[in-house]
């Protein structure tokens, strides 16, 4: 695969290290970080990095799958996350060949509407169960998209790090 | 579906069950960081609580030997006037686990479950007050919604005069509300509300709220009552759940449920406390 950044070819990417950076993700959204809305969904950002990069690999069912997990422990109606982030991989499969060839800003900016999609989308549901709306919620949605968006750069350079070693490393190379 | 008929809820105990060790697993940062700081407390510090704790301790046992007394005198005078039997309750300690992110619903999870004898719609307190009542129940962990949770109810009795209503919450961080209460009521800034316990769910006597503020409106004879929890919602670590036999019916007790399993001191030759429309004592 082509590292559209900088133009070089990438290594194969390792399914061990996916796997464990789904997990790690789960592990850090599972961190009792206080009932806050704003915190970062670090599974969605890791969800769809992969999605993008490695939809053979991660698709819509791992999103169910994660989503369902995440139901479970926010104590929220089973399946509100498991359908937006099955919603939101479906997108970002469909979407990764434009995604992947832009820029890293430009790829936040193009990612935004699915985090937008996966942070409004409980607040909604309620919407339409119980009748009331929470101004404050979707305001808090909306700033967790904007921290998520700002993670985008950040999860790439993590994420793509393995891939991007070189094939020979030279050791007695002369400086 | 899981609204309306809670079909899913094998799903989400298998799902919780595989889950569950993943959240110990992620609370160990915290709890490192507590054994750390727990660790390197001075003596000083140390001595200064030992004391204070001695002092209340103290305190405490002379209470509770006075408060032995009263109990029983009130059970044998209700039982000369033929009334019904207070009912008694166990207490299981339990320890809160985190407070999952939902920013709709104002829930903690504690650490015990069915296992252990907890049953959906026990009350959770700590030694203030009221915190709030076990909503969904695993095997080894449950669910408790807070009283800011939107729209939990708790029937209360100001202690100064014993007017009953009842406590809303209105949702996360907003003050508590006292509903359905005319213009005229005897209600005054500072009041502390108790649990009535005419729901069953409550024991009786328990501190809920404390009333901060009140809005009389004359056009629509009605007043919003705005109150505080006690007890402190968002502090503390540990906490009490009540096990109270939950009393749904208002029918009059019948003879064969005299075995009743509730509480230590219950004698199997007095009739059990089954609520009643009407206390025999007063017809």
């Amino acid at each position: 695969m082509i590292d559209f950044q900088s133009g070089y070819i990438l290594r194969p990417v390792n399914r061990v290290f996916i796997y464990v950076s789904l997990f790690c993700a789960l592990l850090l959204n599972l961190l009792p970080l206080g009932n806050y809305a704003w915190v970062p969904d670090f599974l969605v950002l890791a969800l769809i990095f992969w999605n993008i990069h490695q939809h053979r690999l991660i698709g819509v069912i791992s999103a169910f799958a994660l989503g369902l997990l995440m139901d479970v422990h926010n104590s929220d109606l089973l399946g509100i996350h498991a359908f937006s982030y099955s919603l939101a991989a479906y997108l970002a499969v469909t979407w990764h060949r434009r995604i992947i060839a832009l820029p890293v800003v430009s790829q936040a900016l193009h990612i935004t509407p699915l985090f937008l999609l996966v942070a409004l989308f409980p607040p909604l549901i309620h919407w339409l169960l119980s009748g009331t709306i929470y101004w404050w919620a979707i305001g808090s949605g909306v700033l967790q998209t904007l921290i998520e968006v700002l993670l985008w750069p950040v999860t790439t350079r993590i994420l793509l790090a393995p891939q991007r070693r070189p094939l020979h490393v030279d050791h007695t190379r002369p400086l | 579906m899981d609204f309306r008929f809670h079909t899913l809820d094998p799903v989400r105990n298998q799902v919780n069950w595989l889950l569950r060790p993943l959240e110990y697993v992620s609370l160990t940062p915290r709890l490192l960081f507590d054994w750390t700081s727990n660790y390197f407390t001075t003596r000083g510090e140390l001595e200064r609580e030992n004391q204070s704790i001695k002092l209340r301790q103290s305190e405490l046992a002379l209470l509770a030997t006075q408060g032995e007394l009263l109990l029983a005198e009130n059970q044998n005078l209700r039982q000369l006037l033929n009334f019904q039997k207070q009912l008694t309750y166990k207490t299981l300690p339990v320890e809160i686990l985190f407070n999952p992110p939902n920013p709709i619903s104002q829930r903690i999870v504690i650490n015990r479950g069915s296992n252990d004898g907890l049953k959906a719609g026990n009350p959770i307190a700590n030694d203030a007050g009221i915190l709030g009542q076990v909503v969904r129940i695993y095997e080894n962990s449950a669910e408790v919604s807070l009283l800011e949770d939107r729209d939990f109810a708790v029937p209360v009795q100001v202690a100064r005069n014993g007017l009953r209503a009842a406590v809303f919450g209105t949702g996360r961080s907003n003050p508590l509300e006292l509903r359905y209460l005319p213009v005229a009521s005897d209600l005054e800034v500072g009041d502390i509300l108790l649990t009535s316990g005419i729901d069953g769910t409550y024991p009786p006597g328990f501190a809920v709220a404390m009333i901060t503020r009140i809005e009389r409106n004359l056009e629509k004879n009605s007043s919003n009552v705005f109150c505080v929890p006690i007890a402190p919602v968002n502090r503390y670590r540990h906490a009490l759940a009540l096990l109270y036999e939950t009393q749904v019916d208002a029918k009059p007790a019948p003879q064969k449920s005299s075995s009743n399993p509730t509480g230590p001191t219950d004698n199997a030759g007095f009739a059990p406390g089954r609520r009643q429309t009407r206390t025999k004592g007063m017809q």
